[in-house]
């Protein structure tokens, strides 16, 4: 019996055989729990992505990835604590903002002279997408998307207010004076509002106040100095508030509530990101949904120059993992699984990163993304900066005391300048 | 021989408690007292959590400093009337209890904490920055404030309501021990589940509450959202959960108060609420002590309804002191800091324990 067993054993390892390598990974973008195999299907970040990893597990020999419940709210404090604890996820997402933070500790593993091994060609990526990698002279981490800020635009309600030409496009205005003036003819038109945003929640108001700012060629911080007190921050702020001033917007919508009155035909221009133009062409196939005319448009300038808020999704390896030559290889498998998914990814809407599928015609055929073209160039982010989180925290934290809270601009700004200086400061 | 063969097999008494107790006490040393005692050392040093993680010599002593930045600031200066209303019901509140203890009508022990509550809401509102000054850490009393203020509010809100259910459900009837079942079933519930129900409850657009105010022609309330609702939409949801304990202690108080109180009662005609009055509170006041007690020390520790649901917003009007200190350690990897203001939430919960403790012992008395 003893021996039965034994050799029952020893033939299981060899069937599983002794490469087999588990690996954990860490992602955002939300739980789906039927993803599947099929990863030309699915709709939506998280079903996409998930599908992709399934793959991954299913079709690389000798690996199978667990995905970790994680929480998009959390993540990165997850991340920390894990790191913290000498037990981060073998592979995991990250945004090119965090790459100081976890980089500048050495918590990364620096991939550059590994990826052509593992199949994955770096000349194939944009520019822009291993300059998002890059830190210090070395690459950490395999980059997935540009993502950026875009106004979804309802057409109907633009028809009703007269604010489409003669190709059928929306009319966008080009100054904080025409924004009003649209807002106006909306609500005389249609009695709706304009324009609609999370500006209650997540850092969408931020970005779109940034966004006004680097327009104006200006910046929340310059060096180790904010720069927020200033005359183009002013500019930005009231760009907007002019619109809850005149009742032609609402700023206590948050994410989910924006994104609702946006699809009930609430709301003309729903300002969101790149991260969800699949699954509004899919709302508008839907009959039972008001937006039926759905058209998606760069974020317009308002100012001197084009800007929209804009990152990107990367995927790293803790740099612990090296020391596992095994799993290391493992890990740059699933990267190059990834990488090689580039299309399937730039489906919910996202900018893919490598050269070969930007030019190729199936990424061009996707939905809407000749109306969005423009914004690759204009794509912009703040300087970098290890306080990148708290940062963006003051800075919602003070203008949603604008818009909701009716504390003046010149106090919220001067309140905010203060803060970033302690951060940077720090 | 043999009684001495017995004797030397057999453990004394104190030798069998500390071995009884030994599992305990690894335990509690292992997970309670050591970290607490690594939290303060670790609050008296510059510790960032990533780099030290990568690299232990990453940390640097640096003595009470941070507590110096989150409590002080730069020029503060203190006046009596900086903070005229707060100040002012300090010192009404502090003569309050001197005539409370001289009249007898309340203890020592009673008058003695008053008292002191008293004189800290007297003295600490009236630290300000003065020319040219600034708090180091602007957001840390502001926060401190907000918890004050929603255990303020839920805390006799959770005391209140419990009371009262408990004393309408105390009645040995099946629809009753159902109704106690119900009552104690928001209880059980985990805070992710209990915040997700209200955000649906307070969502101006799907909730039920706006589609209650919508239907009577009112516009709808946006709760998590509305500096003046969104503290009140977290007690209300902070009440709702936390009832169901209040509640069963207040019922094991109720069903230990003897029959023959409220017979001897009737017949002095005191039934209903001044039966309730007279009889059913005088002999609750352990219990509503420590359900308040308990309840205080709880609520200091909100997290959860707050990150949830509002995020601490809008306008960090709903920031509580852990959800700073979450932030401070894991997202800004602040560790030292973030002890320090642990170390000061501890500090006041601790005297909270210590006020129970003595009211207890003089309640025995």
């Amino acid at each position: 019996m003893k021996h039965i067993l034994i050799g029952a054993a020893l033939a299981t390892a060899a069937v599983t055989g002794a490469s087999a390598q588990e690996l954990t990974l860490g992602r955002f973008f939300g739980a789906c729990e039927d993803a599947g195999t099929d990863t030309s299907v699915s709709v939506g970040e998280a079903c996409i992505i998930q599908s992709i990893i399934n793959a991954a597990s299913a079709e690389i020999d000798g690996v199978t990835v667990d995905t970790l419940p994680t929480d998009w709210g959390n993540y990165y404090d997850q991340i920390i604590a894990a790191y913290a604890g000498g037990t981060p996820p073998d592979i995991h997402v990250l945004h090119r903002h965090r790459i100081p933070q976890f980089a500048g500790l050495g918590a990364l593993a620096d991939l550059s002279d590994d990826l052509a091994a593992a199949g994955i060609d770096v000349t194939d990526w944009a520019p822009a997408a291993l300059d998002a990698v890059s830190y210090n002279g070395g690459i950490y981490g395999v980059p997935m998307d540009f993502h950026a800020n875009l106004w979804h635009v309802n057409m109907d309600l633009m028809t009703a207010a007269g604010l489409v030409d003669d190709n059928g496009a929306p009319i966008l205005p080009s100054s904080p004076e025409e924004l009003l003036e649209h807002a106006q003819m909306m609500h005389d038109a249609t009695g709706l509002d304009y324009l609609a945003a999370d500006f209650a929640q997540f850092p969408i108001g931020v970005r779109l106040v940034l966004a006004l700012m680097w327009q104006q060629d200006a910046n929340i911080f310059d060096g180790d100095t904010a720069t927020i007190d200033t005359e183009a921050a002013r500019n930005s702020v009231t760009a907007i508030t002019q619109l809850f001033d005149a009742g032609l917007a609402n700023p206590q919508l948050n994410y989910a509530d924006s994104q609702q009155a946006f699809l009930n035909g609430e709301a003309a221009i729903l300002v969101n990101g790149t991260w969800v133009v699949d699954f509004y062409t899919a709302e508008a196939a839907n009959e039972d949904v008001a937006l039926s005319n759905y058209y998606v448009a760069d974020f317009p300038t308002l100012f001197d120059q084009g800007a929209t808020w804009a990152d990107s999704h990367m995927w790293a390896i803790p740099s612990s993992l090296q020391d596992n030559e095994a799993e290391y290889q493992a890990a740059l498998q699933v990267l190059a699984f990834i990488n090689d998914h580039n299309i399937d990814w730039a489906r919910t809407g996202h900018m893919a990163v490598r050269n070969s599928v930007l030019e190729s015609e199936a990424y061009a055929n996707l939905p809407h993304r000749s109306e969005y073209s423009g914004t690759a160039a204009i794509a912009r982010d703040t300087p970098p900066s290890a306080n990148y989180g708290a940062i963006q925290d003051v800075l919602n934290r003070e203008l949603q005391a604008i818009w909701l809270t009716g504390k003046s601009v010149d106090d919220a700004l001067a309140d905010a300048q203060a803060e970033v200086q302690d951060l940077l400061d720090r | 021989m043999a009684i001495g063969g017995r004797q030397r097999n057999h453990l004394s008494q104190a030798q069998a408690a500390w071995l009884l107790l030994l599992p305990f006490l690894t335990v509690y040393g292992a997970f309670l007292v050591y970290p607490f005692f690594r939290g303060i050392w670790i609050s008296l040093h510059d510790w960032n959590l990533l780099a030290v993680a990568f690299n232990p010599d990453a940390r640097e002593f640096v003595g009470l400093r941070n507590y110096e930045r989150i409590l002080w600031g730069r020029n503060i200066e203190w006046a009596a009337l900086a903070n005229p209303a707060l100040q002012i019901t300090g010192m009404i509140g502090f003569g309050f209890s001197a005539f409370l203890y001289w009249t007898n009508r309340a203890s020592r022990a009673t008058a003695i904490a008053l008292g002191l509550a008293a004189v800290l809401l007297f003295v600490l509102p009236g630290f300000h920055p003065g020319e040219g000054g600034r708090w180091y850490d602007r957001r840390f009393w502001p926060t401190v404030g907000n918890t004050i203020l929603f255990v303020g509010w839920t805390v006799p809100g959770v005391t209140l309501s419990s009371l009262v259910l408990a004393a309408a459900l105390n009645r040995e009837t099946r629809a009753m021990s159902v109704l106690r079942t119900l009552f104690f079933l928001s209880q059980v519930l985990s805070v992710t589940v209990v915040t997700l129900i209200w955000q649906i409850m307070f969502s101006p657009r799907q909730g039920l509450i706006a589609n209650i105010t919508e239907a009577f022609g009112g516009s709808p309330i946006v709760w998590l959202t509305d500096e003046r609702f969104a503290m009140v939409a977290i007690v209300i949801t902070t009440i709702w959960w936390s009832l169901g304990i209040a509640m069963i202690l207040f019922l094991a108080g109720l069903q230990d108060i003897s029959r023959d109180l409220y017979e001897a009662g009737a017949l002095d005609n005191a039934t209903g609420v001044r039966a309730f009055w007279y009889i059913t509170l005088p002999n609750l006041k352990r219990t509503i002590t420590l359900v308040i007690v308990l309840q205080i020390i709880l609520h200091f520790q909100v997290f959860g309804q707050s990150h949830l649901m509002t995020n601490g917003g809008p306008n960090d009007t709903t920031q509580v002191l852990v959800r700073y200190v979450y932030q401070t350690a894991f997202r800004d990897s602040e560790l030292g800091r973030a002890s320090a203001m642990a170390v000061f939430l501890f500090v006041i919960m601790g005297s909270f324990s210590i006020l129970q403790f003595i009211i207890g012992r003089e309640e025995e008395n």
